[in-house]
């Protein structure tokens, strides 16, 4: 599986610029929102980076767990991976977010449980890079960061129902994903768009990643050997 | 908590809502100081090696060592509950049988993935910067989920069975977790 998606990565990238050449088509075609205007249109690009930010982050635990059981570096590989390309469309959710935020309720960011959790969100998946940086050795630093990826994706669930346990108490409206199929077809068809962009995206940068990987594993055991 | 009795302004019915939050959050910091030092004896004194010797699962010394850390944990809770009646009028008495179970499962997820990571820290560099990093995340749902049943309970209504089942949830994978990877954190 690695090797296939090493040799295809160039081909999802190739795709994923197609498909977001045709995202920001749509979302120039897309309606305007008649109480927020043009500004609703970040909405196109905010709401889709949550998919592949949620993948890469339970990848990194399926790897860790992988890891332990197998002891393939293969899933170790696929861990890290995956959890520096989640971190990367997490940030580009909570970049998007406030920019957002900021016209429409007059704030760039107000502390309820959706924000916040998806924030130490953020910081879990920046803190398991720090503990495979910081741990002494190669192999303590995966044993390590595969049972802190296992753990991390504990908060997943606050985040996904964080507007639901709020009760009430929270001014991010609930998961406008889930409610997608209520939205005009133009811009459902621009928010689709943008969820496929992402997610080819995402495998894109995933298969780079792991190949960066491969190739660093590659350098340690000639150092080793010589 | 002489320094909260003084900074903060006089209990009132509105100030009285973020007291639950500020007891779980004193109760984190003050955890923090134990959980630090969950290994040091041990790696001080040369006995991780005879740990990872033991002739068991390994798994079972995190157990032993997870539940020592809850009861450490659940005599700095119960003293931190005296400090904050006699100090910050918090009013136990309205729902003390609610507030004391969901203390004991807050304590108990907190000091399972504190030992967790606690093993962590010990064997990384910057370990007293490390073990802060990787555990206040973590230890968010336990927070969010003990903090707003302590209050409910507080207030004297019942607690939703939802936040219940949330907190020994969270408790129970935590704990399937640390006995299942304990073996791999030890390992080196």
């Amino acid at each position: 599986m690695e090797n296939a998606l090493i040799r295809s990565w160039r081909l999802f990238g190739a795709a994923a610029l197609l498909a977001a050449a045709a995202w920001l088509y749509l979302v120039v075609q897309a309606p305007e929102e008649q109480i927020q205007g043009v500004v609703q249109k970040i909405f196109y690009a905010h709401v889709p980076s949550w998919l592949p930010a949620y993948l890469g982050f339970f990848l990194t635990a399926a790897g860790g767990a992988g890891f332990l059981i197998t002891r393939n570096e293969t899933w170790d590989r696929l861990a890290q991976a995956a959890a520096e390309v989640g971190i990367v469309f997490c940030t580009l959710g909570l970049i998007t977010g406030p920019i957002w935020a900021k016209p429409v309720w007059g704030t760039w960011w107000v502390w309820d449980l959706r924000l916040t959790s998806t924030l130490i969100l953020w910081f879990v998946y920046v803190a398991y890079l720090l503990l495979r940086g910081f741990a002494y050795g190669s192999d303590t630093a995966r044993n390590f960061a595969s049972v802190y990826g296992i753990l991390g994706t504990l908060l997943i669930p606050l985040v996904f129902f964080a507007v639901e346990l709020a009760q009430g108490n929270a001014l991010h409206p609930s998961d406008p994903a889930r409610e997608a199929g209520g939205l005009p077809p133009g811009m459902a068809r621009a928010l689709h768009a943008g969820f496929i962009a992402y997610l080819l995206g995402f495998v894109a940068l995933l298969g780079m990643r792991i190949e960066i990987g491969q190739l660093e594993s590659a350098r340690e055991e000639t150092q080793w050997a010589s | 908590m002489a320094l909260l009795s003084i900074t903060l302004p006089s209990v009132t019915d509105e100030t009285r809502d973020w007291l639950p939050s500020l007891f779980w959050v004193v109760l984190l910091l003050t955890s923090l100081l134990g959980l630090a030092r969950s290994f040091q004896s041990e790696v001080d004194d040369g006995a991780i090696a005879a740990l990872v010797q033991v002739p068991c699962d390994r798994g079972w010394v995190f157990v032993g060592k997870a539940g020592a850390n809850t009861v450490a944990l659940v005599v700095v809770l119960l003293w931190t509950a005296l400090l904050f009646e006699i100090f910050l009028d918090l009013g136990w008495q309205r729902g003390w049988a609610k507030a004391l179970g969901v203390g004991l499962l807050g304590s108990l997820g907190l000091a399972t993935i504190g030992t967790l990571l606690g093993a962590m820290a010990v064997a990384a560099r910057f370990r007293d910067f490390l073990l802060p990093v990787l555990l206040f995340p973590l230890v968010l749902p336990i927070l969010v989920f003990a903090s707003q049943a302590t209050g409910v309970a507080l207030n004297g209504a019942s607690i939703p069975v939802h936040w219940w089942s949330a907190l020994i949830l969270y408790d129970l994978i935590v704990a399937l977790v640390g006995y299942f990877c304990f073996d791999a954190v030890l390992e080196d």
